[in-house]
């Protein structure tokens, strides 16, 4: 019985840790590209989290139909930020572009509650489950890890086999390189943090699969928090090391709830945030460049 | 072929470049010596851009490129191989070649180009599957001065190419700087501390000394004139 819902637990684990990582490539794009932390990043979650209500509720579409709607979104969104904040800061000292993404943030919160208010709203996609003998999956978890695997596959293909993607690579590695080769530098860095921002708000909507009524304009402070714990298991620079630091704290994450919630007189979410900030605070103490080692 | 006016630029609000003027003719080597800090790296940033100009003028081919983007310079056949390799350590030798041969036009004629770094290099043929920053230091510096030929140039930059290589090496180095004169038919701009091997290849020279121009003259001159060579490059 026990062993059974560990089992479930991996399984839901390394379901919700691929969107996990998924949600955090964006964040770790930006950081390598530009280094620069966006402290704002929950928000634009959460933007696509309002993208997806609107799909779904009021005009009455697949949730899943929101994701290039919402990577579009994003891409304006980081654009527009770009021009108008990020690029004017980049060579100043980096408090600036903390207090600016931060500000971007609160300003997307304050936006969106002026709109919709600050209640908890949801919406319930019921498409059935999977029954794996051990535990029930319901489909749209599935969809959502699928879509979160074929995005990152998306950016890692593009990326390494694309003129565009390879321009950004050779801009992480070495700008100045970059820029005597004839690359856009700047073109690059408007790019790359417009592609980041669009994957986080896509992901908004994939991380609403597993939130069925947790929408509300203040939702992204505690995936900001989760982001960065996972974007440091990662190795803070390289998307795909977000990708499978995801997996890895979706695993931690949804062991250690079920492992606490076996104990008596003890809170299980309480203590699994806790125990995610421990396994923060422990990685930074003895490796802080992450564990895996970023390509 | 390049003509620089009374150039002003700097970091912050800290001023380098102090009008410096200078002209290289097509087909020619022009070394621009001087001391550390002089402010010569800053000089070859500014004429492509990536340092922004506060004043004067660049031009290029008779045209006014001041203020066009580095990577339209780029375009027009002006090639920066910058101080201190700027090379991409984690992709192979071939890759780092390959982004040299980024833009259309260089793209165009790709494996001609090819050909040609590995003739002036043969080594960086042997080692062209190996990740760059695992070569040696001379290699890296063989691998910097390809990627920018890769480019299709007409006009090269060179910033201390010399600089940290074994004395064998350093002749090698600039055989094939000449080489880029005489085979390949580049203009070619050189900024460098060693003094006596510029010297040796230049055709003009200019002396640089806190952000200025000092002198200047056909390398002969520069040679004969002591009080220059002794004040400014310590000769
Ligand atoms: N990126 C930079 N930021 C601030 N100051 C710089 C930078 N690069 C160079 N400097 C300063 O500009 C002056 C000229 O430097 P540089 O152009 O590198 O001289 P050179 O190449 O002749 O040795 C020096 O005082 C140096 O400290
Ligand atoms: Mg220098």
């Amino acid at each position: 019985m026990i062993f059974e819902q560990l089992m479930g637990n991996i399984v839901q684990g390394l379901i919700l840790g691929a969107v996990y990582g998924m949600a955090t490539m964006g964040l770790s794009l930006i950081f390598g590209v530009l280094k620069v932390v966006n402290v704002g990043h929950g928000a634009f979650i959460m933007v696509g989290a309002f993208i997806t209500l609107f799909f779904f509720n009021t005009l009455g579409l697949n949730p899943l139909l929101a994701i290039p709607v919402a990577f579009a979104v994003g891409l304006a969104i980081g654009l527009l930020f770009y021009h108008t904040a990020i690029k004017r800061l980049l060579n100043a000292p980096e408090l600036a572009t903390l207090l600016a993404t931060f500000s971007a943030g609160v300003l997307l919160e304050e936006s969106i509650k002026l709109i919709f208010g600050s209640e908890f709203r949801g919406y319930n996609w019921d498409i059935g489950n999977i029954d794996l003998g051990f535990t029930a999956l319901p489909v749209s978890k599935l969809y959502a890890c699928l879509g979160s695997v074929l995005i990152a596959l998306l950016l890692y293909i593009w990326f390494n086999r694309t003129r565009a993607g390879t321009a950004m690579r050779s801009v992480v590695e070495d700008s100045e390189g970059a820029r005597v080769c004839g690359v856009n530098v700047q073109g690059a860095y408007a790019m790359s943090f417009a592609i980041g921002i669009g994957l986080t708000v896509a992901s908004g909507v994939l991380l609403t699969m597993f939130i069925p009524v947790g929408i509300n304009p203040y939702m992204g402070g505690g995936y900001t928090l989760k982001a960065f714990v996972i974007a440091v298991l990662g190795g803070l620079a390289s998307p795909y090391g977000a990708f499978f630091g995801g997996l890895v704290f979706g695993f931690i994450e949804n062991t250690s709830y079920t492992l606490f919630a076996l104990l008596p007189g003890v809170e299980p979410f309480a203590l699994t945030r806790f125990l995610s900030f421990m396994i923060l605070l422990i990685i930074l103490l003895i490796r802080p460049t992450g564990i895996i080692k970023a390509k | 072929m390049l003509k620089i006016e009374k150039l002003e630029s700097g970091y912050g609000a800290m001023q380098v470049l102090w009008q410096p003027s200078l002209e290289v003719s097509r087909g020619s080597i022009t070394a621009l010596l001087g001391p550390n800090g002089a402010g010569k790296s800053t000089l070859l940033s500014t004429v492509l851009n990536s340092v922004k100009p506060w004043g004067g003028k660049v031009y290029y081919k008779g045209e006014d490129v001041t203020y066009t983007p580095s990577h339209k310079k780029v375009h027009k056949g002006m090639a920066l191989v910058p101080e201190g390799k700027h090379l991409f350590p984690n992709m192979t030798v071939y890759e780092n070649l390959a982004m040299g041969a980024y833009l259309d036009k260089a793209l165009a004629h790709k494996s001609e180009s090819l050909d040609l770094v590995y003739t002036l290099f043969p080594r960086l043929k042997e080692r062209h599957s190996q990740m760059a920053g695992l070569l040696s230091g001379g290699e890296q510096q063989m691998v910097t001065i390809s990627r920018s030929l890769m480019t299709k140039p007409e006009l090269i930059m060179l910033d201390e190419p010399s600089q940290g290589l074994a004395p064998k090496l350093v002749s090698e180095v600039f055989e094939t700087i000449r080489k880029m004169k005489y085979d390949i038919g580049l203009t070619i701009l050189l900024v460098e501390q060693n003094v006596d091997a510029s010297l040796d290849s230049a055709d003009y020279v200019y002396i640089m000394h806190e952000g200025s121009i000092k002198a200047e003259g056909v390398t002969e001159k520069i040679k004969e004139s002591k009080d220059i060579t002794s004040t400014y490059l310590g000769v």
